[in-house]
């Protein structure tokens, strides 16, 4: 058989593709599948003669009823809502302040990334002594050697809450910072410039120039922030263990519990299912309204 | 090795160059396995490299139902087991057989500032009444003379810790967590009026706001900072509060058993760790011998002198060496022969997390329904109780 050379080009292209593609199925679909075939069956390690039964859509429905899951799903989008304005607005300021001229800016830029480059785990430890009601700094910040009035901040089943976003946003934005740095960077100056012959204000540059320019930047950052905030375990693993009572239990961690703490393995992948579809929904949903802005940008 | 805070770093050390010592063409059997959700995982996979593992005295049941331990009754016979404390070879027990072998014992303690209770002419208290008088005094006082001290001091964070802490203030209220029957009683009048003491008399009263952060090593800290005028912790806090190098009130501690509530009985939440022997070990036999030199009269003379940590062997309750360095093993033996267990079910980890659950939403929030949530945790744990049957 000869092939054309587009023929072959194309065949060339789908050979080079399938490392990839192999390591996305192995690593990503194939889990996800299990998954999904874990949560239509009742999986309880404790009790192997039980053996798996398979029970459908029961573990949803149980789902749904679960008063526990549910205040864990407010807890997420509560975390998921204010976390992401926050690492939004924090990061346009600071992409706005490392984008300026100033002397230094390299060494800035560089420690703005130093919380998103250390590992979750070990930043949730450092937050978790910094909050401590006896020795904690954030005590010390507010209160100094006034030991008597130190709060017991993750204690407080609200002040818990604020701690964890506290931590999140303070990791995060940097990371949203960067991505809108690079909008900001496509910007051309002239425009700026034109801008202030016309006699426009610094707050009517950024009103009318800035922000429709970095839209897109702004949504792609906004699409990260939230799938990944829509996950968070790593900072309630170490800083809260869900509590107190239950105020800092997010989806993500109820559903570990339920696998590997309780052993029940078709109820927990449930939970990741049920995750994973909200994450794969908002994510779409994104998607379009960012697709549909780059193609309005080009034209 | 893990478990609820206690450091056994030099013990632990020592352990390992005897061993070698003893058998040094041995195969490497010495395994450091951390925690349940990790170890379970291994298990669940029939993983190879897991011979032998810590067991706490709440897993056996679910190691047993599962079947991730092996049975010991050939190896472990009867006139071995008598050597130990019968409820610990009780709680390595499942259905018949037998599938651990205990290596310490712990139950709940209360330590209290033996120089500032003579100061105030207290004797260690009775009921919880009159802890709560005492401490308030006590803490009166000295923050008058400009010290920072608190009442109390114990672990209230929703982890497994909070569901030893919480069954003592219910069982000495006559109250129970579960019947023989498998039916829940939290719901009932004495469990609720002990809990309810805990919210409303305990955390930010005498106890601070904090203590729904803690585990075992922050109250201990607190403690030994010399912040705390009483401590309810595991017997391990003995030898680290009498460190001349890390606690500022060495020498200064008592130990006596919890107090009661009125018309009823001091109880100690039985704890401890245990040994089993992975069925699918490639090691059965040395993992075997490890077992029994870990678990030897002198191994546990060791750790018991070295890290306070209590002994299983009913024989070293009398040994000299062992009172001359734990004073109170000679008192609260009592304590440790008496301690109740907690519900034990394969399914024991759901039922805990309903109760942990339970308290930590009641006590954290002083406006909080105690009644309805009893009965809500209730429905949840006889669910629970009921897929095992």
């Amino acid at each position: 058989m000869i092939l054309s050379l587009q023929e072959r080009e194309r065949a060339f292209g789908l050979i080079l593709i399938i490392p990839t593609f192999l390591f996305v199925v192995i690593f990503s679909l194939y889990p996800i599948i299990y998954s999904f075939y874990l949560s239509f069956h009742r999986i309880i390690l404790g009790l192997p003669g039980l053996g798996q039964k398979f029970v459908g859509f029961q573990n949803y429905i149980d789902l749904f009823h679960d008063r526990i899951a549910l205040h864990s799903m407010f807890n997420t989008l509560a975390f998921v809502f204010v976390s992401t304005l926050c690492e939004i607005i924090l990061g346009l300021i600071i992409a706005l302040v490392i984008h300026q001229q100033f002397k230094g800016r390299g060494a800035v830029r560089a420690a703005v990334l130093v919380p998103w480059a250390i590992p979750t785990v070990v930043a949730s430890q450092m937050w978790r002594f910094l909050f401590n009601d006896k020795y904690g700094l954030i005590n010390f910040a507010f209160f100094g050697s006034d030991i008597t009035a130190y709060r017991a901040w993750l204690a407080d089943p609200f002040f818990a809450f604020c701690a964890i976003i506290f931590a999140d946003v303070w990791k995060t934005s940097s990371f949203a910072a960067l991505l809108i740095l690079a909008g900001l960077q496509t910007i051309p100056d002239e425009l700026y410039k034109a801008a202030k012959i016309d006699g426009a204000s610094g707050w009517q540059r950024f009103t009318h120039i800035t922000l429709p320019l970095i839209k897109p930047a702004l949504l792609i950052a906004l699409l990260f922030r939230t799938m990944d905030a829509l996950r968070i375990f790593d900072l309630v693993f170490v800083m809260t263990q869900g509590g107190p009572a239950d105020s800092t239990n997010v989806l993500q961690f109820y559903g570990y519990k339920k696998i590997f703490a309780e052993g029940l393995m078709g109820y927990g992948s449930t939970i990741s299912v049920f995750v994973f579809l909200i994450t794969l929904i908002i994510s779409i949903f994104y998607i379009k309204a960012i697709g549909s802005r780059l193609i309005e940008e080009k034209t | 090795m893990g478990g609820a805070g206690c450091t056994q770093k030099e013990p632990a050390d020592s352990v390992q160059i005897r061993f070698v010592a003893w058998r040094p063409n041995q195969p490497e059997v010495w395994k450091e396995i951390i925690f349940h959700d990790l170890l379970t995982q291994k298990l669940k996979n029939k993983s190879k490299d897991v011979d032998v593992f810590f067991m706490d005295v709440i897993w056996p049941p679910e190691f047993a139902a599962a079947g991730w331990a092996m049975e010991l009754d050939d190896i472990f016979d009867s006139m071995e087991r008598d050597a130990f404390l019968p409820r610990t070879i009780l709680a390595n027990t499942y259905q018949g057989r037998i599938y651990g072998v205990p290596l310490f014992i712990d139950a709940g303690l209360l330590y209290y500032r033996k120089d500032l209770l003579e100061k105030y002419g207290f004797q260690p208290p009775q009921t919880w009444d009159e802890l709560i008088l005492q401490a308030q005094k006590i803490v009166s006082g000295e923050r008058k003379a400009g010290y920072d001290i608190v009442g109390y001091t114990a672990q209230f964070k929703q982890y497994e810790g909070l569901v030893c802490d919480m069954m003592e203030f219910i069982l000495s209220n006559k109250g129970e967590i579960v019947d023989a029957n498998g039916k829940s009683l939290i719901a009932d009048s004495k469990a609720i009026e002990a809990v309810r003491f805990v919210r409303d008399e305990i955390i930010g009263k005498i106890a601070s706001q904090g203590v729904l952060s803690y585990q075992e090593p922050e109250s201990l800290d607190l403690f030994m900072q010399g912040h705390a005028v009483f401590m309810r912790n595991w017997p391990y806090a003995w030898s680290h509060a009498n460190d001349l190098e890390k606690s500022r009130v060495a020498g200064k501690v008592g130990i006596a058993k919890l107090p009661h509530f009125k018309g009823g009985e001091s109880y100690s939440t039985l704890g401890g760790w245990q040994l089993g022997i992975s069925k699918y070990s490639e090691n059965k036999n040395e993992a075997w011998k490890f077992i029994k030199f870990l678990t030897s009269a002198r191994i546990q003379k060791l750790y018991a002198i070295k890290a306070g940590k209590a002994p299983t062997r009913k024989a070293l309750y009398a040994d000299r060496d062992v009172i001359k360095y734990n004073p109170h093993f000679k008192d609260m033996k009592d304590v440790f022969l008496t301690a109740y267990p907690r519900p034990r079910s394969p399914l024991y980890p759901s039922i805990s997390n309903v109760l942990q659950r339970y308290f930590s939403r009641v006590i954290s929030d002083p406006e909080s329904d105690i009644e309805s949530e009893a009965v809500q945790a209730s429905i949840e744990i006889e669910k629970v109780i009921s897929l095992v049957q």
